[in-house]
């Protein structure tokens, strides 16, 4: 299992990287695509199976041929002055790597992991071994429909206003306003 | 517990930092909004760790959440690109700076 994460977990951290590096914008998406398909490899070591194929299906299907198909679009080619920015470049690798170790060492040092390695506070009634007894994808329904409602049903009307505001600035007028 | 716990957090941690970076360092208004994505992506692999390893169910919940705003995010910015790109400026955030004046 460690070895799994191991390899997804690098992965996943030079997808990243190739993101934000990639000189080209296709690369980054290529890159944001790796990104997201060893994510979804890490939410099924964590028992989140119905997670990982919605990763799969939403962002590595559907978002990431909507970005793939405004590049091919819109051809912005290759962002030549990457070269000149150099110092933001330096400045945002350091400011990423204070914050990670920062982050990094608040997790090793107990605040978010206890001294036996056990997480602070009672453990819920969802364990690995419950859940899938019970199906891991019906609990998770069971939950959005029962107790987290209001979120889900929030979420609808956000998406129907995304999709409205999508039609509206799309639409072709004489000038953007 | 799982000693593998705090490996995802820092991985979450190093992808919301990269994506962060990225968002500040380059132009580009495209892999702008792909830095944004690692952000959200990173925030729902903190989500789904915490929820396995305290046993709970809401983070896996907001993860899904999570991912719907973002595709939202995506179809507007995407459709402010494409109306910028229309109107026939230079895809350059340091050039598009008039919706701050």
């Amino acid at each position: 299992m460690s070895v799994v994460f191991g390899l997804a977990a690098v992965i996943a951290f030079l997808g990243a990287l190739g993101v934000v590096l990639s000189q080209r914008t296709i690369y980054s998406a290529m890159s944001l695509v790796l990104n997201m398909v060893a994510l979804a490899v890490l939410f099924l070591l964590l028992d989140a199976q119905f997670i990982a194929a919605v990763q799969i299906i939403v962002y590595a299907g559907a978002v990431m041929v909507l970005f793939v198909f405004i590049i091919a679009l819109l051809s912005p080619g290759a962002e030549e002055r990457l070269r000149s920015v150099e110092l933001r470049l330096l400045l945002g690798g350091v400011g990423a790597v204070a914050f990670t170790l920062l982050i990094g060492r608040l997790t090793l040092n107990g605040i978010t992991v206890g001294a036996h390695g056990r997480l602070h506070g009672a453990l819920g009634p969802f364990s690995p071994v419950a859940v899938n007894a019970h199906g891991q994808v019906q609990t998770l329904g069971d939950q959005l429909f029962t107790t987290y409602l209001l979120p889900f049903e929030v979420t609808s009307l956000l998406l129907l206003v995304a999709a409205v505001g999508a039609v509206y600035l799309s639409r072709r007028r004489r000038q953007l306003v | 517990m799982s000693g593998l716990f705090p490996g995802f957090l820092i991985l979450s941690a190093a992808m919301f930092a990269i994506g962060a970076a990225g968002v500040l360092v380059r132009r580009n208004p495209l892999v702008v909004f792909m830095c944004i994505e690692l952000m959200l992506n990173s925030a729902n692999l903190a989500l789904v760790t915490y929820a396995r390893y305290t046993h709970t169910m809401a983070g896996q919940v907001f993860a899904l959440i999570v991912i719907a705003v973002a595709a939202s995010e995506v179809v507007v910015g995407l459709a402010l690109i494409t109306g910028v790109y229309r109107s026939g400026r230079r895809l350059d955030l340091d050039e598009l700076s008039e919706m701050s004046e």
